[in-house]
């Protein structure tokens, strides 16, 4: 056996950016938070309709985002065009390019039925938003259900084709190994999940919602998420120790070589059976006690939403460090500009910047499952749960 | 990597070497992920490259020379000779391994069905090229090719790579790094046609030439001779230093700033 040193190497850099990870993390919330909608909104759930209001107020906002940094990742984003004057049927990428316009109509044109009820109610409000709502209600009739429930179901479909683009373009490539495994898709849209249903968490607390049962809902949701990203992780694992599976051989290299993917792994781990254990202690609680726990499930949701964060970055830049014929790992800092921090702090303050806008002028928290818009929208509860927001409880 | 798994890449690399100089037939099959139909080029030639390692001193003019021939940005490289110390654990002995690296031109290019607007395709001739009038600088390619070959050029902000200077051989040139190599060790040819240097090379070294990554299916059409199977997949090494510091954490040695 001989011991080697390389001598000379050219330092090969990423070729994907923090941006990629900001679109795999914004079109996850998006399309999860499609499906967490769509009880109430398409199969017409009562019980969802809290809970939809406040993931089609996620969705819609991450759905427009996503785009923004999908295009910054792009070397040559005004070249963006090509995509549809040469698509390509043998690129995933190219189908993506397809499928996510034709999504993103569909999300907004399924917000636009489930707000337009409320919209039609808010015409007489004074200033912006009784113009926005005048502008944006298109006439008075009512919304037919059947329609929301179609255009749901559209919807609900292109997200499958986004869950599926997203990961086999990833899947697909043998040169990382990391990647090249049937198990990422799943996973991806697992840990999508265990992010959405955190994020309701949080937007159930700061958007002063404040209902029991979205808080159980997501609970419930993260659970089984988390139940079933433990279990394909486990299997991958079990099947690369098994047999030689190229993906599970270079995990296990890289954690064997490197102290960064040492300590990735065990955070990872740590922080999954602290997810799953939290969460499934507060499921466990009951009467008084869980209802006081309750009101804390919004950093169980904030660190749910590190969690699904997290696994794209592992994912998309760490795996991008792992040399390929070379010795080693490179070497990748972030950098502070738009290709990096910056990006990564634009994407969200873009986000967030959506949702202020939304919350601003569009009566969101009225969202119905069609028809016409209830008598008197901002009632007297709902007042008292906005006041709440201001207090800790 | 466990030396009875290395060995195994080891045969795997001659076979598939000896399985890729098979007539070439460039059957394009549709679908997603499947190579999408050639254009341009020859359809009478296939181009390859062998590298005579045995003749090969790591004096780095071939990278000299292409970064000149081909302008590509300081710190990127089209093609250029790593170099590994290896010593011998029980004699001590010292050797240098010199391993020149360059696209490929796979005979099943995984870098090309992955674009999305086919910028980037292979030539009936077999060389890969981008067209960096089309490409929008996704760098999916550059994640797809398992051999470093790729890069995005920050000059044209697209996809760029190795064309075996393609400019070049249709002006009936040698490529820059072949016309400027001190031990004769790269031979670019036609392996179509059984009278080229390449083809009589490939006859005789049939049984010793070897292909990087063999495993990933690509079907590399640059040959090593002279070429030790550790090195043909990632090799088993102390990964090069790029940066040198100081005892005051100060970067003592240069590195290309971009």
């Amino acid at each position: 056996m001989n011991s080697t040193i390389e001598l000379l190497a050219p330092r090969y850099d990423i070729a994907w950016y923090p941006w990629a990870v900001q679109y795999f993390f914004m079109i996850a919330l998006s399309y999860a938070t499609l499906w967490l909608a769509a009880p109430a909104l398409v199969l017409g759930k009562k019980a969802w309709l809290p809970t939809a209001r406040l993931a089609l107020l996620a969705c819609v906002t991450t759905t427009l985002v996503a785009p923004v940094a999908l295009l910054a990742d792009l070397h040559q984003p005004l070249r963006f065009w090509h995509f549809y004057a040469y698509a390509t049927e043998s690129s995933w990428m190219s189908i993506g390019s397809l499928i996510l316009p034709l999504y993103v109509v569909s999300v907004l044109a399924l917000t636009w039925l489930a707000w337009r009820p409320a919209l039609h109610d808010n015409r007489e409000a004074s200033g912006i938003s009784g113009f926005v709502a005048r502008r944006l209600a298109f006439g008075t009739s009512a919304t037919p259900r059947a329609l929301v429930v179609l255009v749901g179901l559209v919807a609900l479909l292109l997200s499958s084709g986004i869950m599926l683009y997203t990961g086999a373009e990833l899947a697909i490539v043998k040169a990382r190994p990391l990647w090249h495994t049937m198990w990422l898709p799943p996973m991806l849209v697992a840990t999508g999940f265990i992010a959405a249903a955190g994020l309701l968490l949080v937007l159930n607390r700061v958007s002063g919602v404040r209902k029991h049962a979205t808080n159980m809902q997501m609970l419930k949701v993260l659970l089984a998420a988390c139940a079933i990203a433990g279990l394909m992780a486990l299997t991958w694992l079990l099947d690369g120790i098994n047999a030689n599976i190229g993906s599970v051989t270079a995990a296990l290299e890289s954690v064997r070589h490197s102290p960064s993917w040492r300590d990735t792994a065990l955070w990872g781990l740590i922080s999954g059976v602290l997810l799953l254990a939290v969460v499934l202690w507060m499921l466990t609680r009951r009467g008084e006690q869980q209802r006081s726990l309750l009101c804390w499930a919004w950093l169980v949701g904030l660190f749910a939403i590190h969690m699904g964060w997290m696994f794209r970055w592992v994912v998309l830049m760490d795996v991008q460090t792992v040399a390929r014929h070379s010795a080693g790992f490179h070497h990748y800092g972030i950098p502070a500009g738009s290709a990096g921090l910056l990006g990564i702090i634009g994407t969200f303050g873009l986000w967030l910047a959506a949702v202020l806008v939304i919350e601003l002028f569009i009566p969101w928290r009225h969202a119905t499952q069609g028809g016409h818009a209830p008598a008197n929208p901002v009632t007297d509860s709902d007042h008292a749960a906005v006041k709440g927001a201001a207090h800790h409880g | 990597m466990d030396p009875i798994r290395r060995s195994l890449l080891g045969q795997l690399a001659r076979l598939s070497a000896g399985a890729a100089l098979v007539p070439l037939a460039s059957v394009a099959q549709a679908g997603i992920n499947q190579q999408p139909l050639r254009r341009e080029g020859d359809p009478t030639k296939r181009y390859g490259m062998l590298i005579d390692l045995r003749r090969c001193i790591g004096c780095q003019a071939c990278t000299v020379s292409c970064h000149i021939e081909n302008d590509a940005p300081l710190g990127k490289f089209r093609t250029t000779v790593a170099q590994y110390e290896v010593e011998h654990q029980e004699s001590g002995e010292l050797a240098t391994f010199m391993l020149p690296r360059l696209c490929n031109h796979c005979e099943n290019p995984p870098c090309v069905p992955v674009c999305p607007v086919e910028a980037t395709y292979q030539q009936r001739d077999g060389i890969v090229v981008v067209d960096s009038d089309r490409c929008v600088g996704c760098a999916y390619c550059v994640n797809a090719c398992p051999y470093d070959a790729r890069f995005i050029n920050d000059k044209t902000q697209t996809a760029d790579k190795c064309t075996f200077c393609a400019h070049r051989l249709e002006a009936g040139l040698l490529p820059a790094c072949v016309e400027s190599c001190v031990g004769g060790a790269r031979i670019i040819g036609d392996m179509r046609n059984s009278e080229s240097q390449i083809s009589r090379m490939i006859a005789d070294y049939r049984d010793e030439l070897m292909v990087l990554q063999p495993e990933k299916n690509t079907a590399p059409q640059v040959f090593y001779l002279g070429m030790d199977e550790r090195f043909i997949t990632r090799p088993n090494a102390e990964p090069v230093t790029l940066e040198v510091l100081d005892p005051h954490g100060q970067e003592m040695g240069y590195e290309f700033h971009h």
